[in-house]
């Protein structure tokens, strides 16, 4: 079963293509990024997910059913524009997202009492927001998004703005969520947090999927060519033959091996010069494969 | 349906609770009750305790004169006469004048063979209230003077132009006369009027301004996850709606129990008698909720092209015209409220509620009347609610800069 799938969704905007030919799937239990730099239609493809605005072309379908506004309560979404009304009490507006999600009242109040206290902003849910930090008003969005306790986590950059503690907070939510069977979507152009927690993903540039698929699968297709290494001796090694750039700290060097260059040679080469403490060869980072996935034309 | 009642009820909870609505309530019957205040108590002390002198070649036409300012109690006026009057006279009065010890004089010449002159001299050249008593004091001593002449006797002369008050009386629906005054029923059509166009202008921004404080805090985004578009827009109107019924209903019970005091029984008898009647009663709130709507719909899909409060404001004077048209024929719905005139202007949707009032105040126009202005508002109010609706939908997610007219046109053909 699909919790969202988008079919060869296309979106533009005048003279302007936003979204450009998208299909996405997302199972239950997913952690799914949707990587690629500002202004590469993340959002947009966001909003057609949640009927904020409709497909050019293409098909959206949640939990297995063409798009309908039934399934919006199943869904919690946390904007990229983060709003909340600042005059008015936190718990009071907690308890209007709620009933707009379909919870009465006292459901409301109860869940957003338990969230606030897993949040730990209990003492603020009095006050209005106004009264708020920023970063805890982004939680107090993160429990509207979530107190309806949907089956399909939409966040549209949601650690923006977010100290670390706070962040590892929210990140270690979504994990909590994902091991009861939430799919979760999360939009960033932070690539190195994606790495970490998404299962799948897909990468966008101006509007066209450039990269999809599970992490490790997108990884493995591209070739381990760049190497860290620890020494202690000469360093006449780096202008080795295997060798195609090489930056040189004191004793740690990040080297990028030439095409077809054979790694283990090179160790050996080092090894002949200079005591080895370190030597790695590392895998590229999703940002250096959407970089060469895009021909160097990223604008990130 | 259930999103709609929800954020009708945010709406009107959160302006109800706020200090604006508890501001506005007390405020504004004040603002009124100082208004009509100043304006009755200047006008009564417009034209009293002058320092008048009447300098005239006649000492029987001067004493009349000062006889008739004196006549007037209320005026409590202090009249020297000066007669017969020379040249040298007018200069001394002048420099009296000047020197503040008079607030004017009336110099009357008698031009042998010719109607007497009359020139009215003072510190003050817009004090046309003084003028017109002295006016009125002069020709009555003239035309008494010229009866008696003809041989009239004193006794008869002043019988014939003894002033007669004229008392109005106003035949209500049912049949029945009451005492009134054209002057007091036309004012309570006009306050009537005022009050209705200052509701549904301040409700009608106020809903303009919510959507903007809405648009500026980003709050859009989440809402449109859950509820539709048109939810929203109607969720808003009602709320902002009901709590400007709530104030007119708190106005209402205010008044209905301050009428009700002993401190207003000279309002509900005597020759400055009101009469609210039950039409009155129910045609305000429905002509606030009219025009409170045809505002508040045009103004909701206008704020959703602008970024701030400051660009909302550019359109603030679009809202006023109706206001300064409907009471710039205020001439016009005097002389003849029933013309066709008035009648065409009462039934052109944006007028039609002030001018109805307006109306009101000289005669009660005719159900028909009624009936054809209000179905003419709604038609307008369902036209400019689906235009608004289609700038809204659109306009509430465009951040950045005001929508041009080219692309408020292109919204409404996306919508």
């Amino acid at each position: 079963m699909s919790v969202v799938e988008v079919l060869g969704v296309t979106k533009a905007y005048r003279d302007k293509v936003a979204v450009n030919n998208l299909s996405l799937s997302i199972e239950p239990g997913q952690m799914f990024g949707l990587l690629g730099p500002n202004g590469s239609g993340k959002t947009s493809s966001i909003r057609m997910m949640i009927g904020i605005t409709f497909p050019d072309s293409g098909d959206i379908r949640l939990f297995d059913e063409p798009f309908s506004r039934k399934h919006l309560a199943r869904v919690g979404y946390l904007p990229e524009e983060r709003g909340l009304y600042k005059k008015m009490k936190v718990l009071d507006q907690l308890i209007f997202m709620g009933g707009l999600h379909g919870l009465s009242p006292e459901e409301a109040k109860k869940r957003a009492i338990a969230w606030a206290k897993k949040m730990d902003i209990a003492g603020s849910l009095l006050k209005k927001t106004e009264e708020l930090s920023k970063g805890m008003q982004q939680k107090i969005q993160f429990i509207a998004a979530l107190m309806h306790d949907p089956d399909l986590i939409i966040m549209d950059e949601p650690f923006s703005g977010l100290d670390p503690v706070n962040a590892t907070l929210l990140q270690d939510t979504l994990l909590e969520l994902k091991a009861q069977g939430k799919a979760i979507l999360f939009s960033t152009h932070r690539m190195d947090q994606v790495e970490k927690l998404c299962d799948s993903i897909a990468l966008i540039h101006q509007g066209n999927r450039v990269l999809s698929g599970k992490v490790r699968e997108i990884k493995s297709r591209y070739k381990r060519d760049r190497v860290v290494m620890e020494f202690e001796g000469s360093a006449e090694f780096l202008n080795g033959a295997e060798i195609a750039e090489a930056k040189n700290y004191s004793g740690h060097a990040e080297i990028k091996l030439k095409e077809g260059g054979d790694a283990q040679k090179l160790l050996a080469e080092a090894a002949s010069m200079a005591t080895i403490y370190r030597f790695e060869l590392v895998e590229p980072s999703l940002e250096e494969i959407f970089i060469q996935a895009v021909g160097g034309k990223a604008d990130a | 349906m259930h999103n709609l009642l929800l954020v009708a009820k945010r709406e009107y909870l959160e302006q109800v609770r706020g200090r604006a609505f508890r501001l506005t309530t007390v405020l504004v019957p004040a603002l009124f009750a100082i208004i009509i205040g100043v304006g009755f108590l200047s006008g009564r002390s417009t034209g009293a305790n002058k320092h008048l002198v009447v300098a005239a070649p006649d000492t029987v036409l001067a004493n009349d004169i000062r006889d008739q300012l004196l006549a007037d109690k209320s005026a409590k006026a202090t009249v020297e006469v000066i007669a017969p009057a020379g040249g040298e006279d007018r200069d001394a009065l002048v420099k009296r004048v000047s020197a503040k010890e008079i607030d004017g004089f009336l110099w009357i010449e008698q031009p042998a063979g010719k109607d007497p002159v009359a020139t009215y001299e003072s510190q003050s050249s817009g004090d046309f209230v003084t003028e017109a008593k002295l006016s009125s004091a002069l020709n009555h001593s003239l035309i008494q003077g010229r009866l008696e002449q003809r041989g009239v006797k004193q006794s008869e002369a002043d019988a014939l132009l003894a002033r007669i008050e004229i008392k109005t009386l106003q035949v209500n629906k049912e049949g029945k006369v009451v005492k009134s005054n054209a002057q007091t029923s036309f004012w309570k059509g006009y306050v009537m009027a005022i009050l209705l166009s200052m509701t549904t202008m301040i409700y009608g921004m106020n809903v303009a301004r919510s959507i903007i404080q809405e648009k500026t805090s980003r709050i859009f985004e989440v809402m449109l996850s859950t509820a539709k578009p048109s939810d929203l827009l109607a969720g808003k109107l009602i709320g902002v709606g009901a709590v400007g019924l709530t104030q007119i209903a708190i106005w209402v019970v205010a008044a209905v129990a301050l009428l009700s005091t002993a401190f207003a029984a000279p309002l509900m008898s005597g020759d400055l008698a009101i009469h609210f009647s039950w039409v009155e009663g129910v045609l305000f709130p429905l002509y606030f909720v009219l025009g409170y709507l045809l505002y508040s719909s045009l103004f909701a899909g206008l704020a959703a092209t602008c970024e701030t409060e400051q660009e909302l404001q550019m359109y603030t004077p679009l809202a006023a015209v109706p206001i300064w048209l409907s009471f710039s024929l205020i001439v016009l719905i005097i002389n003849d409220s029933n013309s066709v005139w008035s009648i065409a202007a009462s039934m052109f949707p944006p007028c039609a509620p002030i001018i109805m009032f307006l109306r009101m105040g000289s005669s009660m126009p005719q159900p028909w009347e009624f009936a054809l202005s209000i179905s003419l508002m709604i038609v307008s109010i369902i036209g400019v609610l689906w235009v608004s609706t289609k700038l809204y939908r659109v306009g509430i997610l465009m951040y950045g800069k005001r929508a041009t007219l080219p692309e408020m046109l292109r919204w409404l053909r996306y919508s």
